[in-house]
């Protein structure tokens, strides 16, 4: 599908281009539109121009130098299909296929009645019987796991019903390789590869009071699909970026440590507090050499993880976990561990949703310890329901 | 089937089916000195699937060490008494005693772990 020529000539000047929305029709059709209608700014000193997403962007391009990208990008799938077990019989060789796309590799894994549970070399992998999420930073290609991803479940007579990809911004963008060069390029990415089935198409970036933004796609066959499939009510994912430094040293190896990778990273669950954020769930840790950590949890049918990169001057943890209105306690809890300078907090709402009290629920959460909301913004997706998108920094800061 | 109850490990993981197989596979352990690895697992977990290959290397390579196999859907009730909650889980048990745990499909860690264990034999 050829690009218009406007939208071809705009894509240099807008690095994190204004939303895309389009339905289709016969013809795909692309429509460039304002930033989303629903953001407001919460710090009356800051006024924006209508321009400001893009202009906020280049600013944002520094030269640093280049360390490891601890955002990550993050892709999750809906299926249907007859068999109760669905995704969980992908082979393991599928598997490996699907994650040699992507550029990583399993490092361990668990499952219980209702789930599997991988941790990456690059984050974690989870799959149900009619969902996985995926979800992989540094410079991982994780777009690359769809076409074949696609291939071998329709091998097992699985039929994609929804997809949504998400991340904020990068702090190494210039590093990432394609097609995640750009917001522009991934969601042009997805157009290609998606089958024409998922007729409802919608990609957006929820902006904020800086250059950070939250990027969305997301695609589903019928408006009516996920909300009846989803098990739990809301998915929250929170990037944490200026980790409390003496904090942040909780996920360095000990020299001549030699214990495994599971072993220290069990030590690092329990002294650094996370073993505390959702008591009921079963935690598999995970501590890489020399620094970071990865944890997935498994609570019944939900999951939590947890990915940490403690370098300074590049410091990052994320948290993502599944359930009801629990999961903004859960998220305080991860960053009370922390102790961020700078937070953003993603809601998806599954069903019936409504962005104000998951706003005001969430402020009221993150007052205590310290955090001022910055900007709130929602959007409504295909397949999805509601993504919720604020950003939160540390008071005396 | 006839090496069910054998005390020398022919080199293959023997999965026990039943729980009176399992009680009497347990007496015979108990008299034995040998280290034996249960592989709790699940025909439903991929990461149950992804490990495999590797525990029946692993059972091939090391004659002296029993490995068994137990799906936790087929026997839960032995599953619960070790305290198994997610799948694979490895108990390595000698004498009748736990000497070790590995919770996940973590190659690397399974095989440091058996490896300390036979450490200590000597």
């Amino acid at each position: 599908m050829p690009l218009p020529p406007l939208l071809l000539s705009l894509f240099p000047l807008f690095p994190t281009p204004p939303e895309l929305l389009y339905k289709s029709t016969s013809t795909f059709s692309l429509l460039l539109s304002r930033a989303c209608s629903s953001l407001s700014f919460l710090d009356p000193l800051h006024t924006f121009p209508s321009t400001h997403i893009h202009f906020a962007a280049t600013s944002f391009y520094r030269m640093a130098v280049s360390g490891f990208e601890g955002f990550e990008k993050r892709l999750e799938l809906h299926f249907s299909g007859n068999d109760p077990l669905g995704l969980r019989r992908l082979r393991c060789d599928a598997l490996a296929q699907v994650l040699d796309a992507v550029q990583c590799t399993v490092v361990s894994a668990v499952g219980n009645r209702y789930f599997d549970a991988y941790i990456l070399s690059e984050s974690s992998l989870f799959v149900y019987p009619q969902k996985m999420v995926l979800k992989t930073c540094g410079t991982t290609q994780l777009l690359r796991s769809v076409p074949c991803l696609l291939r071998h479940t329709a091998d097992l007579g699985l039929r994609l019903r929804a997809c949504r990809f998400s991340r904020g911004s990068f702090i190494f963008p210039r590093a990432q390789p394609f097609p995640h060069t750009s917001f522009a390029e991934e969601a042009l990415y997805l157009e290609e590869r998606l089958p024409p089935s998922l007729c409802l198409r919608r990609a957006c970036v929820l902006p904020s009071a800086s250059s950070h933004s939250w990027h969305v796609y997301a695609a589903a066959d019928d408006d009516e699909y996920v909300a009846a499939a989803s098990p739990s009510t809301f998915t929250v994912e929170v990037c944490m970026t200026e980790l409390d430094r003496s904090l942040a040293r909780g996920f360095f190896r000990r020299k001549g440590d030699e214990r495994s990778g599971d072993a220290a990273g069990a030590d690092m669950t329990d002294l650094t507090g996370i073993g505390g954020i959702s008591p009921r769930a079963l935690l598999c840790g995970f501590a890489f050499d020399p620094c970071g950590y990865s944890m997935n949890g498994l609570d019944r049918d939900r999951y939590s993880t947890i990915h940490v990169t403690p370098e300074d001057g590049h410091s990052y943890a994320s948290f993502e976990c599944t359930g009801g209105g629990e999961v903004i306690e859960w998220a305080r809890r991860a960053i009370g561990v922390f102790r961020p300078g700078e937070v953003s907090v993603s809601v998806c709402v599954a069903e019936g949703g409504d962005e104000k009290q998951v706003w005001s629920a969430t402020s009221a959460a993150l007052e205590p310890l310290g955090l001022s909301c910055r900007s709130q913004a929602a959007e409504g997706l295909p397949g999805a329901g509601i993504v919720t998108y604020q950003t939160f920094t540390a008071r005396g800061k | 089937m006839g090496n069910l109850f054998s005390r020398t490990s022919n080199g293959l993981v023997i999965t026990i089916h039943s729980k009176g197989k399992w009680n009497q596979h347990w007496q015979s352990h108990l008299a034995s000195n040998k280290l034996m690895v249960i592989d709790f697992s699940s025909s439903t977990c991929g990461p149950c699937r992804f490990i495999e290959p590797e525990i029946n290397a692993m059972a091939a390579r090391y004659t002296e060490i029993e490995f068994v196999k137990i799906d936790v859907i087929e026997l839960p009730v032995v599953a619960v008494m070790w305290d198994v909650q997610v799948v694979p889980t490895f108990v390595l048990v000698k004498s009748g005693k736990e000497v070790g745990r590995v919770v996940g499909a973590d190659k690397k860690e399974l095989e440091e772990t058996i490896q300390q264990q036979q450490k200590q034999r000597h």
